[in-house]
């Protein structure tokens, strides 16, 4: 007995000992496999370019970054995990998550380590909400998101009566939720209700919908389902006017919806290839992975900043770099970024996209 | 509303039964819950997707639509149903005679084999069935109805009274009903058992084809995951009319669609998948041999 | 010529069905691999099956106990030897152990098949994640809720289900499973829907937490031990004895003067009893919890645990547990070919081994 016991310190001592490798560990979590993939492909690029930028330059603190993937299928229980997994092994910050149920249950395991992370895409108010000072995103949020839809609503389009639907996810029904609230007495909704992700018939619900009259239908989801939806909406001869948000903004849209796509709109950030600063940083990615995604420019942006404020705070002490985060002013490829105190970007970057003759085009600036 | 509500609901209900049809008549003969047939109908509506771009890519769509889509029809069918055929070899031919449990544990394996192989070889995110009808159709008493939708009634009714035909008057069909009754005997009149249970699984996956196929051009996207939720749905059906009664199978899946599209309108659309297994559970408890089931006659 | 066909028969049957949807190249690919594979495999087959005798042999009566120290000795110095990963990987082990002995005990004692067990886990994992991060009460408050309302709705769902006779039973509670599913999924306004609930909290003991990944492993792993005991003593008490009998032939044992209905309806209850137990675990673990981790193919996950194993078999199911929860994550470089692997072996064990690892007497099952 007491052998075997020495035996088992003995292995304690090897494990214990394990030479670690000089390096900083990033984080990088997104939907890598699952109905979302192309998403977490698009996001991985990125910030795979933005490291071997920084490696060639010397690395950070002298060492090597090395990114390590987590997969969280777009799927909260999933997204724990990764978030688990990267504290175990010691991750300096996080990119990630894609899509805000999976950031929101995440960032609480990020916050207990003290771990800082920066999220390209989570659109959802309450990621930043909590107080957490270790919790960032470089997109915008959808309370800005739904109250420029809204506007645009109001201004431009001038309807009265607006039918609301939702995915039921973090991020969908949040959307919807804001939206509906900006619209204020200006707008009467008819209708609010949730649809399930994964859902191929949203007939029944349209039919009622149709009964209701609306001048619009909304959608806070993403562009599977939104696809879906406004094809239907046609089929039964639901003619309203159709619009989402950024979830939904995918070519993929406009080919499941075929004709029906156009003429819907959606809000989004302007188009990078406007952006000067972003020339650069597009024709790398287009030489290296083809098309751009619609988060790709975030991503590499998020990685630019993050790796910025480490080399700034010259330290993996998370709270050191988080406190950097909220005090620096950082120019990437979007242009001058700067967090509040929340976490958030300064500015709200929405305007309304349309999508015509198959493709999407900038639509009306609030 | 109400019937426009109805529509909607014998639409998926005649897809529900296509596919039910083939759960019943594996039942009936294996006493087997064919876990991968859900799968099956998976399978059939990607290859309706990977013919019909085939077909495109050949050149054949654009000189005639029609054409195209008959031969990615007759081409989806026969690998469906080869599938069907190989499926029942694999995995259950071995097992004839084994406990219970072992077929089932194995249509369950199979259903998540079929279904990670469609993810690996046709990626996880949704494939898109070009938009072939549009939304035109007809009005008609204030109801719209599209001719896709038209399309979907005509072919399912046409198939279920062929079927209907094929196991009341054909050979084959009455070997098919006697196996059912009794394998023993059936063998010792000189049914070959074997080559009966191979047709079955070709028919029924022939069904799940067309059903798959229908369903893709209907939504226009197909994923690797279409086949689980349809498959329960389906079974459900087939429960619903009586395990084992063809004609059973046929209804179980209209009253199962109509249930789902009143429910869902009238009720609540969120909870809408939870009204077919509320009635089914209500079903089996008031009548467990289901509404058609336990008369014996008109079994497979 | 008719024997080199068939030679091909298999390889080129399983190519041409692969070609739609692999394409020319991996489809031929395919063919050339399985032309050699399928006749290789054949001839190894009947080479074993010829050379039998060479190959079986019989497993030696060990003393429990020299197998028992080592597992427990090596279970309880694992923190001081391995990384925290595999720490976090051996609670999970912990928690679905006790979930697949619960299913055992419906499924294995008394031969009926649950198809929606993972709605009982759910509903332990969600009394325990509701009553603590919105109610704010703390873990041994919660336990005795979650645990009871878990037991109970093991109880009431068998009371109408088991008046069903065969499959029907097995697809009562898969209705039931996806009903739960849908419920968490829908109700909002208590369960916060797909998003799931976060900020669960974890056990302490005496004003010590136990949120450290090793307090908590220790925490687990006692669980467990207690948990099998229990288990072991109960499946050999006149209870466990009534609900073999069952398994093996309800009328005679009806006969004998045994309540079939009670006693199905104790082993119903005992079983979801412990699937709450596992999910308070999985939810103090996790300290967030979502819909998604019980659906249906979680069912089918924690019944290939106690198949794999074998069927009725303590220690069987035990092994089973393990090795489902450790295998995946030694695949991990595999990741995506992981469930694909899983339903494949689930096949082969059924043709090769339908008695699971351990599983000895033919255990047969009527639902």
């Amino acid at each position: 007995m007491k052998r075997l016991l020495v035996i088992l310190f003995a292995f304690a001592l090897l494990f214990g000992c394990e030479q670690k490798k000089d390096v900083i560990k990033i984080g990088v979590a997104g939907p890598m496999t699952g109905p979302q993939a192309k998403m977490g492909e698009d996001f991985k690029n990125a910030v795979q370019l933005a490291v071997e930028e920084w490696n060639q330059a010397g690395g950070l603190l002298g060492k090597k970054i090395e990114i390590i993937v987590g997969d969280d299928q777009a799927d909260p229980k999933q997204a724990v995990s990764v978030a688990n997994k990267f504290v175990i092994e010691g991750a300096a910050g996080i990119l990630g998550h894609f899509n805000s149920s999976c950031s929101i249950p995440a960032s609480d395991v990020y916050n207990r380590a003290g771990i800082p992370m920066i999220t390209p895409a989570s659109t959802n108010p309450v990621l930043t909400e909590r107080g957490y000072k270790n919790v960032f995103r470089v997109c915008g949020r959808d309370d800005q998101q739904g109250y420029v839809a809204a506007k645009f609503v109001i201004d431009n389009l001038r309807l009265k009566k607006a039918a609301v639907l939702h995915d039921k996810t973090t991020y969908g029904q949040g959307l919807a939720d804001e939206f509906k609230k900006s619209l204020g007495d200006a707008v009467d909704v008819v209708y609010y209700g949730g649809v399930s992700i994964g859902e191929k018939d949203f007939r029944t619900v349209l039919t009622t919908i149709k009964t209701k009259r609306p001048e619009l239908l909304y959608f806070g989801g993403i562009y599977p389902e939104a696809g879906m939806l406004v094809k239907q909406a046609r089929e039964i001869g639901l003619d309203a006017k159709f619009m989402s948000g950024d979830g939904a903004i995918d070519p993929l849209f406009i080919q499941i919806a075929g004709k029906a796509s156009e003429g819907a709109y959606f809000t989004f950030s302007p188009d990078p290839e406007h952006i000067p600063s972003a020339r650069s940083f597009i024709e790398k990615y287009k030489k290296r992975f083809g098309e751009l995604g619609p988060y790709s420019i975030y991503a590499y942006d998020a990685a630019n900043i993050l790796f910025a404020a480490i080399k700034e705070a010259n330290t993996t002490d998370g709270k050191i770099i988080s406190e950097r985060l909220h005090s620096m002013t950082f120019s990437g490829a979007l242009g001058a970024i700067s967090f509040d105190e929340k976490g958030d970007v300064a500015k709200s970057p929405y305007i309304v996209w349309t999508a015509k003759d198959g493709k999407f085009v900038e639509f009306w600036r609030p | 509303m109400f019937f426009q509500q109805i529509i909607n609901g014998l639409i998926l209900g005649g897809v529900y039964a296509l596919i039910a049809l083939g759960y019943t008549m594996v039942y009936g003969i294996l006493q087997l819950i064919n876990f991968a047939h859900g799968e099956i109908y998976m399978i059939g509506a990607y290859m309706g997707i990977i013919f019909l771009a085939f077909f495109t890519a050949a050149g054949i769509t654009e000189q005639s639509l029609a054409l195209s889509l008959l031969l990615a029809f007759v081409l989806s069918i026969s690998f469906t149903s080869a599938y069907g055929y190989t499926v029942e070899k694999i995995a259950y031919r071995p097992l004839r005679g084994a406990k219970r449990l072992s077929p089932l544990i194995s249509a369950i394996g199979m259903s998540i084999f079929l279904q990670n192989y469609a993810m690996l070889t046709q990626g996880a995110t949704d494939k898109v069935f070009p938009d072939i009808m549009g939304a035109a159709g007809v009005d008609f008493l204030g109801i719209k109805i599209t001719y896709m939708q038209i399309f979907i009634i005509v072919v399912s009714s046409a198939i279920m009274v062929l079927l209907h035909l094929f196991i009341k008057r054909t050979t084959m069909g009455m070997a098919m009903r006697a196996t059912a009754q009794d394998k023993t005997m059936a063998s010792l009149v000189g049914i070959n058992i074997n080559q009966v249970i191979s047709v079955t699984f070709v028919i029924g996956s022939a069904l799940a084809a067309v059903a798959g196929i229908m369903i893709a051009m209907y939504y226009g996207v197909v994923n690797y995951f279409i086949g689980y939720t349809a498959g329960i749905k389906a079974f459900t059906a087939a429960v619903l009319g009586g395990i084992g009664s063809i004609p059973g199978a046929m209804f179980g899946g209209l009253i199962l669609g109509i249930v789902e599209s009143l429910g869902a309108s009238y009720i609540s659309s969120e909870y809408k998948d939870a009204y077919a297994f509320a009635l089914l559970i209500v079903i089996l408890l008031l009548k467990p041999e289901g509404l058609f089931g336990g008369s014996g006659e008109g079994k497979v | 010529m008719e024997k080199y066909l068939r030679f091909i028969a298999a390889p080129a049957l399983l190519s041409l069905l692969f070609l739609p949807f692999g394409g020319l190249k991996r489809a031929v690919a395919l063919f050339g691999f399985l032309a050699i594979l399928i006749p290789a495999l054949k001839g190894l087959f009947r080479y074993l099956i010829k050379h039998k005798e060479r190959f079986i042999f019989k497993m030696p009566q060990i003393d429990k106990k020299i197998i028992l120290i080592p597992i427990l000795l090596l279970s309880f110095s694992l923190p001081f030897a391995a990384k925290d990963y595999i720490v976090d990987i051996a609670i999970l082990t912990c928690i679905y152990i006790i979930l697949a002995q619960g299913l055992n005990i419906i499924v294995g004692f008394t031969g009926l098949l649950n198809l929606g067990f993972a709605a009982y886990y759910a509903i332990g994992a969600y009394t325990y994640a509701i009553l603590t991060a919105r109610l704010g009460f703390d873990f041994w408050t919660a336990l005795p809720f979650s645990l009871a309302l878990s037991a109970l709705s093991g109880l009431l769902l068998a009371i109408p289900a088991l008046r069903l006779r065969g499959d029907y039973f097995a697809i009562v509670t898969l209705g039931f499973g996806e009903i739960v599913h849908l419920i968490l999924n829908n109700w909002d306004s208590l369960t916060y829907g797909p998003n799931g609930i976060s900020g669960i909290a974890a056990p302490s003991v005496m004003g010590i937490s136990f949120e450290s990944l090793n307090y908590y492993y220790y925490f687990v792993l006692v669980i467990t031990i207690v948990a099998l005991i229990i288990i072991n003593n109960v499946h050999s008490s006149n209870i466990g004895r009534a609900w073999i009998s069952i398994r093996e032939d309800e009328i005679a044992s009806s006969s004998m003067g045994i309540n079939t209905m009670s006693y199905k309806l104790y082993s119903s209850a005992f079983g979801a009893f412990w699937a709450g137990l596992a999910g308070v675990l999985f939810a103090a673990k996790m300290k967030f919890i979502s819909p998604e981790s019980f659906t249906f193919m979680e069912s089918v996950l924690i019944l290939c645990m106690v198949i794999l194993g074998g069927i009725g078999s303590i220690a069987g199911v035990t092994i089973g547990a393990a090795v489902l929860v450790v295998l995946p994550e030694l695949l991990r470089e595999v990741q995506h070919y992981r469930m694909i692997l899983l339903g494949a072996g689930l096949i082969a064990l059924m043709i090769f081994r339908p008695q699971g690892i351990l599983g000895g007497r033919g255990v047969s099952l009527r639902g």
